[in-house]
């Protein structure tokens, strides 16, 4: 009954959210799924920041062959029941020339069959389940998948900060449980040994048992994954209770939410993600003022991967010379383009290939810490 | 050590669910309606402790004006939901409830934001150390205090004053009590003030807590209340409260020894589905 009522109420928002971009004929249209609304509403609102920043910095030096770029945008909840029939919306009626995810892994997955079977390139911004790429020829993902930054993880604390007696507190979703398996995977080749793992669920804030069993457990460092809704929590509580390890934390946390959450407990806790605060690169530096300025709070990961994202489809429109859905796959895949995450190219399966940055919390701000570049390390899978 | 700590955060947890309840077991037992939209005001109990906190600067202030603004809300809801409404099966009621609940969130989330709210400089951080290697901070005591204090304050009313004995008639036989003379619109009203109240100071200490309030802080407690009041007994108000402890210290051994095999809501089903396999009444339901 809770879930008719839900689909109907938010269907009746979307009949008015759905619409708003005003139609232009002409323009290349580029679909987008967000969640603008439930549980994720915040992570989808930087996506859309930031691939809206993307299109308005496109835009504004010409365009694309001639053309302006529109950005079609739908509310998906982070449900697949919402992006799947919003995929067939978007190839079907409006007429995009290639999709972008700024939602999770399970809308995602749903809309990157539909967008495979349709033959139209889509982009994973951040989703990160393995099976979103597998969809098909057309799907490509510019985030690091789960697997290939907790193997960076497991370097990080065995090797960089030379820890080797760790908890590890797992997210019981495909983020956190892939992260994981990453994690264990390289545990051993960095020497660390992970004394307990403990799940808990997205919907978790209160943290209190598993912090009172980690005290007993006495580790070097905790290894947790999380968003930043949960983390900001639970590094709270963890220094509340008296745990003084290091934490490290991935690109779930990026975002100043995290440290306005967790106060001065979140200094000096470290994560591994795609974005760096203080890159010399011009293209994050303009993406991070522009951002800023448009958005009025300050980049996260979340919104540099929207941005990427939709740069990427730029780009590949601009080299394929047409919107023909074909050359503009082969465009995408053929990617060496610098933008706001670092310099982007896919291997074979359509996952990126790239550093991944190390940041922590230094007087209330995210700064650069290190950058992990080990191209045999972080090589995601190409099958 | 671990065993009196995972103990404690028990009871913490407990507290809090205990202070969630009431309101929950109280409507249920005055009208028969499962009021789900309660867990509404639990976070709207946690939107104005922040709001209040970082405008004042004072704690105390927040939590009273919290408890007020939304006892006043959820004794309006009463007037505006479920009166017109008492006269039709109690499904309708639920269904209105539950509509109430989920177009919340998305009011939350266009009036505050959808990152939600944190305590600028969050209060009561302080350490006490109870026993060696077991400290707790002022926030987690205060949960405890203030479950305690203000759930005994409102046994005492029942039991020794006059208002507490025509509430207690009034949910054993409503009909007899109005024609004793009781004004059972009054008792009703006092009723949702004061289990609406106390949802929104649980709502206050859980954004202390988790020094973060978001639209969606009530999904949670908008079943799990609904499943304390089913394990304690539907309807009574001690059943609700032992049942609020017993899953409190369930869950936070659960998620400790199972946490890899079963998440926390689902060890408190687990735990339901048993009680109720054992006493269909739930734990301390008459007959």
């Amino acid at each position: 009954m809770k879930k008719h009522l839900n689909t109907i109420l938010l269907s009746s928002i979307l009949a008015f959210g759905g619409t708003i971009v005003p139609a232009v004929a002409d323009n290349i249209k580029i679909g987008f799924n967000v969640p603008l609304t439930g549980f994720a509403a915040a992570d989808g609102q930087s996506a859309l920041h930031g691939a809206e920043l993307a299109v308005k910095q496109v835009n504004g030096s010409g365009g694309v062959n001639g053309k302006m770029l529109e950005l079609v945008v739908y509310d998906d909840q982070a449900s697949p029941k919402e992006s799947a029939p919003l995929a067939v919306k978007m190839i079907t009626k409006d007429g995009v020339v290639a999709g972008i995810s700024g939602s999770y892994s399970g809308a995602t997955r749903a809309a990157a069959t539909i967008f495979a079977e349709s033959k139209v390139p889509y982009i994973s911004a951040y989703a990160i389940h393995p099976d979103i790429t597998r969809a098909g020829d057309y799907v490509f993902r510019t985030s690091f998948m789960g697997e290939v930054q907790g193997r960076a993880g497991a370097k990080l604390i065995g090797e960089k900060l030379g820890k080797k007696r760790v908890v590890m507190v797992t997210l019981n979703n495909d983020f956190g449980k892939s992260l994981a398996a990453g994690f264990r995977e390289q545990a051993k080749n960095f020497g660390v040994n992970v004394l307990a793992e403990y799940d808990y669920s997205i919907k978790d804030r209160e943290f209190g048992p598993i912090i009172s069993k980690i005290k007993a457990d006495k580790p070097d460092a905790i290894y947790a994954s999380g968003y930043f809704f949960t983390a900001g929590p639970m590094v709270s509580q963890m220094r509340a209770a008296g745990l003084n390890q290091p934490i490290v934390g991935q690109e779930g946390y990026d975002s100043q939410k995290f440290i306005e959450i967790a106060g001065k407990a979140s200094e000096g806790v470290m994560i591994t993600t795609s974005l760096d605060r203080d890159s010399s690169s011009p293209e994050t530096k303009d993406f991070i003022s522009g951002f800023a300025k448009k958005a009025g709070y300050p980049a996260d990961m979340v919104a540099a991967s929207g941005h990427t994202a939709l740069l990427v489809v730029a780009d590949a429109l601009k080299r394929a010379g047409s919107s023909d859905a074909s050359a503009l796959r082969n465009a995408i895949s053929k990617t060496s383009l610098s933008a706001s995450t670092g310099k982007i190219s896919f291997n074979g399966l359509g996952e990126v290939q790239k550093d991944v940055q190390v940041q922590v919390v230094k007087d209330g701000n995210w700064r650069h810490h290190s950058v992990i570049s080990d191209a045999v390390l972080l090589a995601p899978p190409s099958k | 050590m671990l065993f009196f700590d995972l103990c404690i955060q028990g009871v913490i947890q407990g507290a809090i669910y205990a202070l969630i309840a009431l309101g929950l077991t109280l409507v249920y037992g005055l009208l028969r309606i499962l009021h789900v939209a309660h867990a509404a005001l639990f976070t709207l109990g946690g939107y104005i402790g922040v709001i209040v906190t970082n405008g004042s600067g004072s704690f105390l202030l927040a939590l009273l004006t919290s408890m007020l603004i939304v006892g006043v809300v959820g004794m309006s809801s009463y007037t505006i939901i479920y009166k017109p409404l008492l006269n039709r099966t109690p499904l309708i009621a639920l269904i209105a409830s539950i509509g109430i609940f989920i177009a919340s969130e998305e009011l939350f989330r266009i009036f505050f934001g959808a990152y939600g709210l944190s305590y600028t400089n969050p209060p009561l951080q302080g350490q006490i150390e109870i026993l060696s290697g077991v400290s707790l901070s002022h926030a987690r005591i205060l949960v405890v205090v203030l479950a305690i204090g203000l759930l005994s304050g409102v046994g005492w009313l029942a039991i020794n004053t006059r208002v507490g004995i025509a509430a207690r008639a009034t949910v054993i036989d409503p009909e007899m009590a109005a024609s004793s003379g009781i004004n059972v619109e009054m008792i009703r009203f006092g009723s949702f003030f004061i289990g609406s109240a106390f949802a929104g100071a649980a709502g206050v200490m859980v954004s202390l807590l988790n020094n973060l309030v978001e639209p969606t802080m009530g999904a949670v407690p908008s079943y799990k209340a609904l499943a304390i009041i089913v394990l304690g007994g539907l309807g009574s108000v001690r059943g609700a409260l032992v049942a609020s402890l017993a899953l409190g210290i369930i869950e936070s051994f659960g998620t400790i020894y199972v946490g890899h095999l079963l998440d926390r809501d689902s060890i408190a089903f687990a735990f339901l589905i048993m009680v109720l396999m054992v006493r269909p009444q739930g734990l301390l339901a008459r007959g």
